[in-house]
């Protein structure tokens, strides 16, 4: 069994320094990694990203992690991410890695993804250049996703994560606006990962969603956006799958 | 929410609370908390703020912020603060 802590959507500031901590401090008696699903701050300071690096350094698990739009606010998601890798945490944007950790290699990949809507529902590649953009920043977001996880299919990993800010599912926003749905996720993220195979998805972003989905390919999807999830993270347990077993379905998702 | 008259609170384009609400959301955001999660709502003559907030800090300036651009309307608040406190249990993902 693979024990997986998440949270999302922090959003820490100089007020918050040490809030999280004693939560997190408890994690290796209780996880075999820690994933950070975006919105770790409010605008995407350095002095905010350092909150943050703080909180989750040398916690003794490892901390795997996804920017959101609130990171980007400043205009420097390259310098925060610097901040938080210089902590230790890795930091994935179309990326992947692999941790060993409580006898298992876990793989995780990683995006931070972006809006566009759900099938039917969606944005189209289509008129202004603008329009067009946001469809296009979506879907590259997607593509490196899928890329990063059928990575992963080939590193002979106990269990494959995807890591996401934006949802890949609708149901998950449960409880928002439908007119904003959106700006909230979108069915490229969703359509990566069927694609390409996983384990579990775990998105955070929608503060007002609900934990429980599932993409249309039987993927289960968790909102651990930290006002969803009422903690400082939740733990979800992951059966070990075989190997070799999971080995081939990467090879059949191909 | 729908009003006539110049002698009515609301009645005049930059006293219509649909866009003082849409003007305070964006001040929300873009300002000092970059606060995008909290949902402000007209419900009859007053209006209410639910969500949840980073810390006790943010919500008094969250609140601050909204008497200030919503003077003179009554507001109602139900914004909780989150909490940060270990899981007491964990799902079994079958």
């Amino acid at each position: 069994m693979i024990r997986i802590a998440a949270v999302g959507d922090i959003h820490m500031g100089p007020d918050s320094q040490g809030v999280l901590r004693p939560a997190f401090e408890t994690l290796p008696e209780c996880a075999d990694l820690l994933l950070l699903a975006g919105d770790l701050t409010r605008h995407g300071t350095p002095e905010e990203m350092r909150v943050v690096a703080r909180e989750v350094q040398g916690l003794g698990v490892p901390v795997v992690a996804v920017l959101g739009n609130h990171d980007h606010h400043d205009d420097r998601p390259d310098e925060v991410t610097a901040i938080l890798r210089d902590a230790g945490t890795h930091v994935l944007e179309g990326e992947h890695t692999v941790v060993e950790s409580g006898g298992a290699r876990i793989g995780v990949a990683g995006t931070k993804g972006f809006g566009g809507g759900f099938v039917g529902r969606c944005a189209g590649e289509f008129g202004e250049p603008v329009m067009k953009e946001f469809v296009r920043y979506s879907r590259r977001s997607a593509d490196g996703l899928r890329t990063a996880l059928e990575q992963l299919g080939e590193a002979d990993c106990d269990a494959r994560i995807a890591l996401t800010h934006y949802s890949p599912v609708a149901e998950t926003l449960a409880g928002e606006p439908l007119e904003i749905y959106p700006f909230l996720g979108s069915y490229l993220l969703a359509e990566a990962i069927d694609t390409a195979g996983a384990d579990l998805a775990v998105h955070g972003h929608a503060h007002a969603g609900t934990e429980h989905g599932m993409t249309s390919g039987g993927v289960k999807v968790r909102n651990v956006a930290q006002p969803v999830i009422g903690r400082a993270f939740h733990v979800y347990h992951l059966p070990v799958r075989d190997r070799a077993a999971s080995t081939a379905a990467a090879h059949a998702a191909h | 929410m729908s009003t006539h008259g110049s002698q009515d609170a609301g009645g005049g384009p930059a006293e219509n609370l649909d866009y003082r609400i849409a003007h305070l959301q964006d001040r929300l955001a873009s300002g000092e908390l970059g606060e995008l999660g909290v949902r402000v709502e007209a419900r009859g003559q007053a209006v209410l703020l639910t969500g949840t907030v980073p810390s006790s800090p943010c919500r008094e300036e969250i609140l601050r912020t909204v008497h200030e651009e919503l003077a003179g309307i009554p507001v109602h608040s139900d914004l909780v603060v989150t909490e940060a406190s270990s899981p007491d249990h964990a799902e079994e993902l079958a």
